[in-house]
């Protein structure tokens, strides 16, 4: 080991500058100042006006209103929709991709993971395309009406307007579960498939009670990870339901943070809810690396 | 019983071929409904003008005048004349190409003495590198704003890739990379007199192609895609980057479905363009990222 004199080692600090001082001014004071901020009245339009300190008026604003817990139920529902659906979908598009009675496998994973690659507000803007309510005639119920079903008013019915951006969401992120099940399949080892085909094991048993098991700890990884990215959902909802009509019925905790922090130009509030946010997170960090570590 | 066991092999063989067969249709079917609406999308943009967007995946007409109308429509809506998707085009290129160089340098910086050196305060900023990919983008939201507002940098480059030019996600996996490449190799070039910026430059970064290859492709991927914070920072339409510029098209009420779809196929076709380039790359670098990340 060659010990390196003070000169050396001042020059060290030179290659982390850079670095550390993006992350100093654009991630950690700013995570400090908006625990700060939630605590004060401050507006966009005199940004240059000090905060005034007005304590848990924000959260005990938040806590208190309907659009607060109507927005948590968006964002929950979307959540327990997607990530359910989505990781069993990508894990059986892996199965069969990595199947050894499939050819051009390469092929397969390219065109399955376009999608992940597009960008989510083209992707958003063509399916608000194909789903517009305000066209009578929108794509998809020109066909609902070639093959005989009724005519759906897509974005203008709640659950409906949900049912797209849970859709978009999970047609977008398909693909990338697909690979990164991929990368989990590859790691089980061919003998126990082998000794499972001696046996003569039906495939739906071959797959609860081989496969899944051992992608345990692949599913936790994705378990967590969508469903925290699940929580900041943001950019369909902006696009396709224009933040989150009808009546409000697909905002999200994101969008909500964005109405109120850059179109409203309330920046306490938005920091409290970003606040919230970030315990919410939180907790969803501590149970994955709980359920991790178990395993 | 050789006859039967032949029989058996044969059968065998066959319900093999029925199912690779059925195997494929199905996968081939998902794989065409995957890529449904981007082949609406592609089928719309070649077709002449429809009032009502058209329910089909092959156009009856191929015409490229919707590209040419997209590319030219941002001047015509009484904004500013010389605008057309060129302009956002060159943003977009901008700022994914500031972000994807100025990031690897800055990560791979920091992660080289951080993976060869010994000096005080060495852990603290490994752990904080690490404390980096636990905080949500959206919780620092409101205060990056006010810093960007205060420094005078809205509506500006540099608000779209100063803030993002550092990764925890990137230091971490070059540091790892770095660590797993000799450490002897530095010390001995060391030694022959090279002074750190000449092994960092001329023996480490070459070594360290694969990660720099996943760093391009993973940086490169999400800034191009990057939406909410130049939707927030950049109010002019002179600066926005391509997909704040589809967003901000696409609320305009335009019910010309042909020229929509063009703006929205030019606004992915770089990328995908990259993607099916190297697409060996994505698939590892999204493999690795999420490893790390």
């Amino acid at each position: 080991m060659i010990v390196a004199s003070k000169r050396e080692r001042a020059a060290y600090y030179l290659y982390v500058i850079p670095a550390f001082l993006c992350f100093g001014i654009f991630i950690f004071w700013p995570t400090v100042q908006s625990f700060y901020l939630s605590l004060c009245k401050y507006s966009m339009s005199s940004i240059n006006k000090d905060p005034k300190f007005v304590g848990l008026y924000y959260y005990k604003n938040l806590f208190g209103s309907s659009q607060f817990w109507q927005v948590m139920k968006n964002t929950g529902v979307f959540t327990f929709f997607s990530v359910p659906f989505s990781l069993v979908l990508g894990l059986l598009m892996a199965i069969m991709v990595y199947s050894k009675l499939v050819k051009y496998k390469t092929f397969y994973k390219v065109a399955l993971y376009i999608p992940y690659v597009s960008s989510m507000v083209a992707v958003a803007s063509v399916f608000k395309i194909l789903f517009n309510a305000n066209l009578s005639n929108s794509v998809v119920n020109q066909l609902f009406m070639k093959i005989g079903l009724p005519k759906v008013d897509w974005l203008g019915d709640p659950q409906w307007a949900m049912f797209v951006i849970i859709l978009v969401s999970m047609w977008k992120g398909l693909g990338y579960i697909m690979i990164i099940y991929l990368g989990g399949l590859c790691g089980i080892s061919d003998d126990i498939y082998e000794a499972a085909d001696l046996d003569a094991v039906t495939p739906w048993k071959r797959l609860t009670k081989i496969t899944a098991p051992l992608l345990k700890p692949t599913t936790f990884f994705l378990l967590a990870t969508e469903t925290i990215g699940s929580f900041q959902v943001f950019t369909p909802v902006n696009i396709i339901t224009n933040g989150g009509d009808p009546f409000g019925s697909t905002s999200t905790l994101i969008t909500f943070l964005y109405d109120q922090g850059f179109e409203g130009g309330h920046m306490g509030k938005a920091s409290a809810i970003s606040v919230i946010i970030f315990v919410i997170l939180s907790i969803l960090t501590v149970i994955q690396k709980r359920m991790t570590d178990e395993d | 019983m050789n006859k039967l066991e032949n029989k058996n092999n044969v059968s065998y063989k066959r319900s093999m071929q029925l199912k690779s067969l059925g195997m494929n249709i199905l996968l081939i079917l998902i794989t065409v409904i995957m890529l449904t609406p981007l082949l609406w999308m592609l089928a719309t943009a070649l077709s002449p003008n429809t009032m009502i967007p058209p329910a089909k995946l092959l156009p009856e007409k191929f015409t490229l005048q919707n590209f040419g109308d997209a590319w030219f429509f941002p001047g015509k809506i009484g904004l500013n004349p010389d605008l057309t998707m060129g302009t956002f085009l060159m943003n977009s290129l901008i700022v994914t190409i500031c972000i994807t160089i100025g990031g690897i340098i800055c990560d791979s910086l920091a992660a080289y003495v951080l993976a060869f050196k010994e000096f005080p305060g060495k852990n603290l900023l490994i752990f904080l590198a690490l404390a980096t990919l636990m905080i949500p983008s959206y919780v620092t939201l409101v205060p990056q704003y006010i810093i960007i507002a205060k420094l005078k940098w809205l509506n500006s480059y540099q608000a779209q890739i100063v803030p993002f030019l550092a990764s925890g996600m990137g230091i971490t996996l070059f540091r790892s990379h770095f660590l797993s490449v000799s450490k002897e190799l530095v010390e001995s070039a060391k030694i022959d007199g090279a002074s750190d910026f000449r092994i960092y430059s001329t023996i480490v970064m070459p070594i360290a192609k694969p990660i720099i290859a996943t760093m391009t492709i993973l940086k490169a991927m999400w800034s191009w895609n990057m939406y909410m914070w130049p939707l927030i920072v950049c109010k002019k339409v002179e600066m926005m980057p391509l997909q704040v510029s589809i967003g901000f098209f696409q609320g305009q009420n335009v019910t010309q479905w042909g020229l929509l779809c063009a703006g929205m196929t030019i606004s992915m076709l770089p990328l995908l363009i990259v993607f099916l380039l190297c697409q060996k790359f994505f698939v590892g670098g999204i493999q690795a990222g999420a490893v790390k990340g």
